[in-house]
């Protein structure tokens, strides 16, 4: 039996790649986010055992604050350790090192580097052993207007030594004498970041407080181990400094693993949509297996005809399911090494930029995906394979395969109460319950519509295929009459459409609704004339100096920065907003609930109010506040304001942070001109302070209201291509069932040919029955898609079920496109029905 | 047992008169050692308002005969015409609108669109064509039937006489030059069977039209004007004006 299993499979071999397809596509996927994030992390990985390569002790701060999302935030080290450090024996040699913030200018007066790609660096260039830089050519730096350039970036921006180069930073815009260009131990410039260096004074001056450095890079003599050095230099630390030690591979650790919970998100990200691809990828297999043994009736009844039992018709299923799992598994790994590509130059292309080097390929990755691709295709395959055992030996023999819908009663019934179910969870949700509820709810309302589907598909099939029938006459009937034939096919087949469709159509909602709420916000909170801002919301920015500076120009009434910076706040790693209440006060506006925001004071928070209220604060309650130097503060609530939009929780004077080392940028300077100012003069002079220095980008209100309520696209065009994918497995799907279709019905092809049906007529039959398809799946699917929408909106958004906005245009293409994607996938299918044999499909009685 | 011969009309041997022409037709299947020679030099003719019973031997070329004469074959060597129009050089497109037009068929089984109701099956051929179709022409034919109780139900609800029936009357609808039949009552039993012929005999001599049958029952054969007995691929004799005595007789000669 199990030989003859193999040779029927073998011998379908159309039959056997329409259905590998559908498993190829769906682990190519999952394969290309493994490839992908692990060639990403190795190359992070590599990166860092690089850069700490000959680092065998590292001192830095002991004190840090932990960022939300990963990572954290470290204080400084005084300059003056440094003696200390030196002095320990088995030293050999340690350099002061700064990881600033430093962007370099091009000769085009354009920032170089993207705001969101890899980080632009200021730091140190010493002549000691420790040091991580090499000079290549030229010279080190000498005094405050002097500085050098890694050769990568020297090279790309076409500097050479002698040049004026400009340079943004923490105390301003500067311009420096470029004295050499140096080498990072054997490489230009690691992971496409630039890096401006200067010497020690200089750096820290320009880049973080004078005085102190970010770390101390320790070179041992090799009379002791790391861990021997590093201890020894430990005790040897002043407690005042508040400085610790940890050696080269721990610290290369550390970072590998920091860069690594980032990572995560991104890798949790695409693998979310990896299974999404590959549960549409179950459904088109599910289907095909389903078609299949529906058209194997003959076959299997003459099976057991010739007495084979049920256990060994449904056994030769799950074989010719098993070889075409780990078929299409294997092919799709091979896939997803093209796709791990794809993808990474898809995120470049929505900006974020991340550099891979080489394919990394963990062979358990290979076994992952061919078990998971295996385990999915057979699993896809049980149902279908134990209807196929049902079939009795004496099968009617039917012309055309036919899989009834059981009662339709009790097919809405059940979907009914999944659906219920599944909005009773959500509902929950919405009242506070745990996450995981909403997804099961999400889950059991697709699994209430899919089981649905094939009791509705019938007359939602004719009703939509009316309006075809009245356009295309007799073939638009066909097409509309064989759309509603097999309900369950249809409906199987649309299914794949209908949940891409309906997350599609929840993605554009939310993001509509989160963009008019953006919208409105930033209207209600920011009313200047002009705003600069940086794209850089967590490392680096605009100078604090710029808009005093900003303030003083001509013609301009006002102006105030707003930073953000990481603090420790009741214990944990919080972002808070900085402003200046005495020059914010009507340009950045908080709509205060209690308190006033002008008064806020040194040591005063304003905090959101529903964040208030669940922490049980009051006007007056106090607050334990530590910052990344170590410094402690206690602030007290002087106000509530109600929630934003920015989502921002807290609201801190800038003077909180006098006297520590916190680095403090402004992330946006709000611009209010003069009354009676001439706009176009004083727009020219601001230009002359900010984008022509490289410094930020100068827009309208409106510009920037628009700019800011638009960044929301930028996700969604991620998130629509990764569900393309999806899309492209569900058009595959129509594709392979129409396919099945054809080849089932060539004798009812062969037979209208003969009796005069145009080859053009039959191309019209296929195409319009995909399009009845294609639409019954996404119009259940824009229905579905908004109410997700809806019910996203309401559990995220803070003011609920009115920031919901119905985008009808967006609405509308997603139908167009479902229509277009019809037409698209009948070609084939419709190409081969024109080709159907007549006097061959007369023959076969 | 009916018998047709008062309703006879005589024989016309003019070419003007020829609903069907085929002049010299061979069809070779395979090539060298597994050559097949279905159809050998073949030069026959069906005259307009007659209805013609094509008999012979299994294997002897019956159906393709048929095949090649409706342009659903391709011929090895000669000509057909139908209507006066020579097939030979038809693209796909105009053959296709001549099976429409000029051509009516009738299979032994599956003859009918499982998705549309009998009227619609009936009309399919005007139907592909745009056409409104006469319908005058169409309720005598569906009377002629009479099934009309029957018109809006799908094949999988009429018996396979019913079907059968529903099927010459597709045949009919777009009043073509000649209909072609292969056994269509090969699946009934006698009693249908002689329904359906009864309904072709009176489609030929009440409503003027031209019908070509296969079959292979000699009291079949008895409804027709004309009986063309074919055996390995050529034309073995043939019988004016048959009874089922006579063409049983025949037969059994033409065994020897
Ligand atoms: N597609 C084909 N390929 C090869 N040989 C064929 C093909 N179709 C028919 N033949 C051969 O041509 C000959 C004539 O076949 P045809 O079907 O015309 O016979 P028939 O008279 O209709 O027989 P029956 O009464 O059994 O239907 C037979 O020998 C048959 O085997
Ligand atoms: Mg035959």
């Amino acid at each position: 039996m199990l030989r003859l299993s193999l040779k029927m499979t073998l011998a379908r071999k159309g039959r056997l790649f329409l259905t590998s397809l559908a498993i190829i596509l769906g682990t190519g996927f999952l394969a290309g986010t493994f490839i992908f994030s692990d060639t990403l992390n190795s190359t992070f990985d590599r990166l860092f055992s690089d850069v700490f390569k000959d680092v065998d002790a590292y001192v830095r701060s002991s004190s840090f604050v932990e960022a939300e999302f990963g990572g954290e935030q470290r204080g400084s080290a005084p300059i003056t350790a440094l003696e200390t450090v030196l002095a320990v024996p088995g030293v050999q040699a340690a350099a002061p090192d700064v990881q600033g913030y430093a962007r370099i200018i091009g000769k085009d007066g354009k920032p170089i580097g993207a705001d969101n790609g890899p980080p632009t660096f200021g730091g140190i260039a010493s002549a000691s052993a420790a040091g991580l830089w090499t000079i290549e050519e030229g010279r080190l730096p000498v005094g405050p207007t002097e500085m050098v350039m890694d050769k990568a970036t020297a090279d790309n921006g076409k500097f050479a030594l002698g040049d004026t180069v400009r340079i943004n930073a923490q105390m301003g815009s500067r311009e420096f004498a470029m004295v050499g260009i140096a080498n990072y131990g054997d490489v230009s410039s690691p992971g496409g970041a630039t890096f401006a260096l200067f010497d020690q004074p200089t750096a820290s001056e320009f880049l973080l407080k004078p005085g102190f450095v970010d770390a101390f890079l320790v070179q041992g003599d090799g009379t002791v181990s790391d861990e021997r050095l590093a201890s020894a230099i430990n005790a040897a630390l002043m407690p005042g400094d508040k400085l610790e030690t940890i050696t080269g591979a721990q610290i290369t650790k550390e970072t590998q693993d920091q860069i690594g919970v980032v990572l995560g998100f991104l890798t949790l990200f695409l693998t979310a949509f990896a299974f999404i691809a590959l549960g549409i990828g179950c459904f088109v297999i599910y289907n095909v297996f389903s078609i299949t043994t529906a058209q194997r009736l003959r076959e299997n009844a003459l099976l057991r005809a010739i007495g084979a039992n049920k256990r060994q018709v449904v056994i030769a299923m799950m074989v010719e399911a098993l070889i075409i799992g780990l078929l299409g598994s294997a092919l799709g790994f091979l896939s997803g090494i093209g796709l791990s590509r794809g993808l990474s130059s898809m995120l470049n292309a929505f900006g974020i930029e991340i550099p891979t080097k080489g394919l990394t390929i963990h062979p358990n990755r290979i076994a992952t995906t061919i078990i998971v691709g295996t385990i999915v295709t057979v699993l896809s395959a049980i149902l279908p394979a134990l209807r196929a055992g049902r079939v009795p030996p004496l099968a009617a023999l039917r012309d055309t395969a036919l899989e009834n819908v059981g009662s339709v009663k009790r097919r809405v019934t059940i979907g009914v109460v999944a659906m219920l179910l599944g909005v009773g969870a959500i509902a929950a949700t919405a009242a506070g319950a745990t996450n995981i509820l909403l997804g099961i709810g999400v889950l059991l309302v697709f699994a209430g519509v899919l089981i649905i589907g094939p009791g509705i598909a019938k007359p939602v099939a004719l009703g939509l295929g009316r309006p075809i029938e009245k356009l295309r006459g007799v073939t638009g009937a066909m097409a509309r009459q064989n759309a509603a034939r097999n309900p369950k096919r249809t409906a199987r087949t649309a299914a794949p459409v209908l949940i891409g469709v309906a997350l599609v159509t929840a993605m554009t909602v939310f993001a509509a609704s989160v963009r008019s709420e953006v919208r409105t916000a930033i209207g209600d909170q920011f009313k200047g004339d002009y705003i600069v801002s940086s794209a850089n919301r967590q490392f680096g920015g605009l100078a604090p100096s710029l808009a005093p500076e900003l303030a003083a120009l001509p013609g301009v009434a006002q102006a105030t920065g707003l930073g953000f910076t990481s603090v420790n706040l009741d214990g944990s790693g919080k972002f808070v907003f900085v402003i200046d209440p005495a020059t914010a006060s009507g340009l950045i506006t908080f709509d205060m609930v209690q308190g006033n925001q002008s008064e806020l004071s040194a040591n005063g928070i304003l905090v959101n109010d529903s964040r208030a209220a669940s922490k049980g604060w009051t006007i007056g309650s106090t607050i334990e506040v530590a910052m990344v130097d170590g410094t402690k503060k206690t602030v007290a609530v002087e106000g509530t304001f109600a929630s934003s939009g920015f989502g921002g929780s807290y609201v801190v004077n800038r003077a909180l942070f006098e006297g520590t080392l916190n680095n403090l940028f402004d992330t946006n300077i709000y611009i209010r001109l003069a009354d009676g100012a001439n706009n176009d003069q004083v727009y020219n002079a601001l230009t002359a302070a900010t984008t022509d220095k490289g410094l930020g980008t100068l827009q309208s209100r409106d510009e920037f209201i628009d700019a800011e309520s638009g960044q929301i696209n930028q996700i969604l065009g991620l998130i629509y291509g990764l569900l393309g994918l999806s899309i492209i497995i569900a058009i595959v799907g129509i594709v392979i069932t129409l396919l099945l279709s054809v080849f089932e019905r060539r004798r009812e092809i062969g037979l209208l040919r003969a009796i005069g049906m145009t080859r053009s007529q039959v191309r019209t039959t296929v195409r319009w029955e995909s399009v009845i398809t294609s639409m019954f799946g996404a119009i259940v699917g824009v229905v579905l898609g908004v109410a997700m929408g809806f019910v996203l909106i309401l559990i995220l958004a803070d003011s609920g079920a009115s920031a919901f906005s119905l985008p009808i245009a967006g609405t509308l293409w997603i139908l167009v496109l479902s229509f277009i994607v019809g037409v698209l996938a009948a070609v084939y299918p419709a190409r081969r029905a024109t080709k159907v044999d007549i006097m061959q499909s007369i023959a076969t009685t | 047992m009916n018998n047709p011969s008062a309703t006879f009309p005589p024989p016309v041997a003019s070419s003007d008169s020829a609903a069907a022409r085929a002049t010299n037709v061979s069809k070779i299947y395979g090539h060298d050692d597994s050559e097949v020679r279905a159809l050998d030099d073949v030069t026959i003719q069906f005259e307009k308002g007659h209805f013609t019973a094509i008999m012979g031997p299994s294997g002897s070329g019956k159906s393709t005969l048929m095949h090649c004469m409706a342009g659903l074959d391709s011929l090895t060597n000669g000509s057909v015409a139908i209507n006066g129009i020579e097939l030979s050089g038809l693209s796909d497109r105009e053959l296709t609108k001549l099976r429409r037009d000029q051509i009516g068929f009738v299979f032994q089984a599956f003859n009918l669109i499982p998705t549309l109701n009998s009227k619609e099956n009936i009309v399919l051929p005007l139907s592909l064509g745009g056409q409104k179709g006469d319908d005058a022409w169409i309720d005598k034919i569906i009377d002629t039937i009479g099934l009309r109780d029957r018109l809006t139900h799908r094949p999988s609800e009429l018996s396979g006489g019913q079907q059968q029936r529903v099927a010459v009357a597709r045949a009919l609808a777009s009043k073509p030059a000649i209909i072609f039949a292969d056994e269509p009552t090969g699946n009934l039993d006698s009693k249908t069977g002689h329904e359906v012929l009864n309904f072709m005999r009176k489609a030929v001599s009440d409503l003027g039209q031209t019908i070509v049958m296969v079959t292979h029952d000699a009291a079949n054969a008895s409804y027709a004007d004309r009986i063309v007995f074919l055996k390995d691929g050529k034309i073995a004799g043939e019988m004016i004006a048959p009874t089922q005595d006579r063409v049983l007789d025949y037969l059994k000669h033409l065994g020897e």
